[in-house]
């Protein structure tokens, strides 16, 4: 009787429906986890979205299951937190915390750093082409080449309303390229840029008034709402945000957003589109061809935001190095941080950051229009 | 969708995003004409002219992403650790740090 009780808890468990592939996604997993924690690549959202891949590779748990009809059985956990994630609640909402952590100040003191932020978008075209010509739909070809926006919230956005399949590959590959960075940047900076522009040294941005930090955020969200109403829950949100850190007169509410809220939504957004990666639908082909596309996206990316970067140097008659242009792949503030590493290699009393920042910036309002312009198009 | 029509498509995306942060960029200039106070500008004037006033005191200046900081027998390698650890503790940004001068004290 007892063995018999044992052999029914077996069979009833979830090592019994275990199979190869499971065990494969809960590797994948361990391996994320590892790389968070120890080589802490993005942790704040890879440890979330690892453990995420690891509870939906755990089989019979359920918790992304919806509610069954005739069923008492209400429906997993995580799939309830993954409405936020399905209505696009969630990036919006990261994106209220990124603004009022968001400094304009510099693109306002030298906005010629839109052109670099522009610039940047390259890669979201260039992997738009080469993933239509291997044969994905335009829906999914947009959403895979917004990796090259190096966007997290933006890329999680558009995949949500263009290619929700795709989501969990995106997600990943988005968030690790973007921690990456300073292994994917600098060989193309150096390949593309000569010492002598390395080592140009930048004057000093203006002083930006208080009255132009507010009024900023209002003009960008009146135009590019009007222009690219798609794109609103986005560029609203981090506008708001940011309106909130500049009036200075809500800062219970700035705090909230760029802490507390912040840290939850990463959360449900972080364990939700891990839990997505199941594996059925992440151990394909195409999802290798994907990750790859991303990175094709992302070094793209990185070469038009230089190329501007060289085009501007050459405007300014040398005043402008071009390291500063590579940050204009979003990626805040990573991305600036290795143009400041790279610039001080060439010359050490170099101090790029603040002027990273500009381009930086735009390149998160460039790859926000970027998302706007594909759901124009295909959403 | 053909390679030609996704290229089409592509370029009209890349094209696309300039023209709508080139009409961003004459908006930011429209508002910084209308809006950068007068006063502002005195400052910066006044700013540079005592900035020429202080390299004839035997300091050295040097010139950062955040303004210009008179140094005195100091070095620039440790002005700017010594920046980056005042922003550190007080955790304020470098980009909201004014520094003036940093000067070795015996």
């Amino acid at each position: 009787m007892f063995l018999d009780a044992i052999s029914n808890i077996f069979m009833n468990s979830g090592f019994a429906a275990l199979t190869w592939q499971h065990c494969v996604m809960l590797l994948v997993a361990c391996i994320l986890i590892y790389l968070a924690i120890v080589k802490k690549f993005e942790p704040l959202l890879l440890l979330p979205i690892a453990f995420g891949l690891l509870l939906a590779n755990l089989p019979l748990a359920g918790l992304m299951s919806g509610p069954q009809e005739g069923s008492t059985d209400p429906g997993g956990l995580l799939y309830y937190l993954y409405q936020g994630v399905k209505l696009g609640i969630y990036p919006s909402l990261i994106f209220l915390g990124i603004g009022t952590m968001t400094d304009f100040g510099p693109l306002i003191a030298r906005p010629s750093s839109l052109f670099m932020g522009a610039g940047a978008q390259f890669g979201i075209g260039a992997a738009f082409i080469i993933a239509t010509a291997l044969g994905f739909t335009p829906h999914e070809a947009g959403s895979i080449g917004i990796i090259g926006g190096a966007d997290g919230p933006t890329a999680i956005y558009l995949t949500t309303r263009l290619a929700p399949d795709l989501l969990p590959a995106i997600a990943i590959a988005a968030y690790s390229y973007m921690a990456l960075i300073p292994l994917i940047q600098p060989p193309i900076m150096r390949l593309l840029t000569t010492k002598k522009e390395r080592e140009i040294k930048m004057e000093q941005l203006r002083e930006v008034s208080k009255l132009e930090k507010i009024v900023f955020p209002i003009a960008v969200t009146i135009f590019c709402v009007l222009l690219l109403p798609s794109v609103a829950p986005l560029i609203g949100m981090l506008m708001l945000g940011n309106l909130f850190k500049e009036s200075g007169v809500v800062e219970r509410l700035s705090d909230t957003a760029q802490n507390a809220l912040i840290n939850i939504v990463t959360i449900f957004l972080g364990v939700t589109v891990g839990a997505t990666a199941n594996a059925e639908r992440f151990l394909q082909l195409e999802t290798l061809m994907i990750i790859g596309l991303g990175l094709l996206a992302f070094m793209f990316s990185t070469v038009g935001g230089l190329i501007i970067g060289k085009v501007m140097c050459w405007l300014s008659g040398g005043k402008i190095n071009p390291l500063i242009g590579s940050a204009g792949v979003s990626a805040v503030p990573m991305a600036a941080r290795v143009s400041q590493v790279e610039g001080q290699k060439a010359n050490p009393s170099n101090y790029l950051l603040m002027h990273a920042m500009g381009p930086n910036v735009a390149g998160v309002i460039g790859s926000a229009v970027a998302a706007g312009v594909l759901l124009a198009l295909f959403g | 969708m053909s390679v030609g029509e996704s290229l089409v498509v592509g370029l009209f995306l890349v094209v696309l995003v300039f023209s709508v942060l080139a009409i961003l960029y004459g908006m930011i200039m429209l508002l910084a004409a209308v809006l950068r106070p007068k006063a502002s500008k005195k400052a910066v004037e006044n700013n540079k002219d005592s900035a020429v006033g202080a390299t004839s005191m035997d300091m050295d200046l040097v010139q950062t992403s955040f303004g210009e900081v008179k140094l005195k027998d100091v070095d620039e390698r440790t002005a700017a650790m010594i920046m980056a650890i005042i922003s550190d503790e007080s955790q304020i940004p470098l980009s909201e740090l004014r520094f003036k001068s940093i000067k070795a004290v015996e």
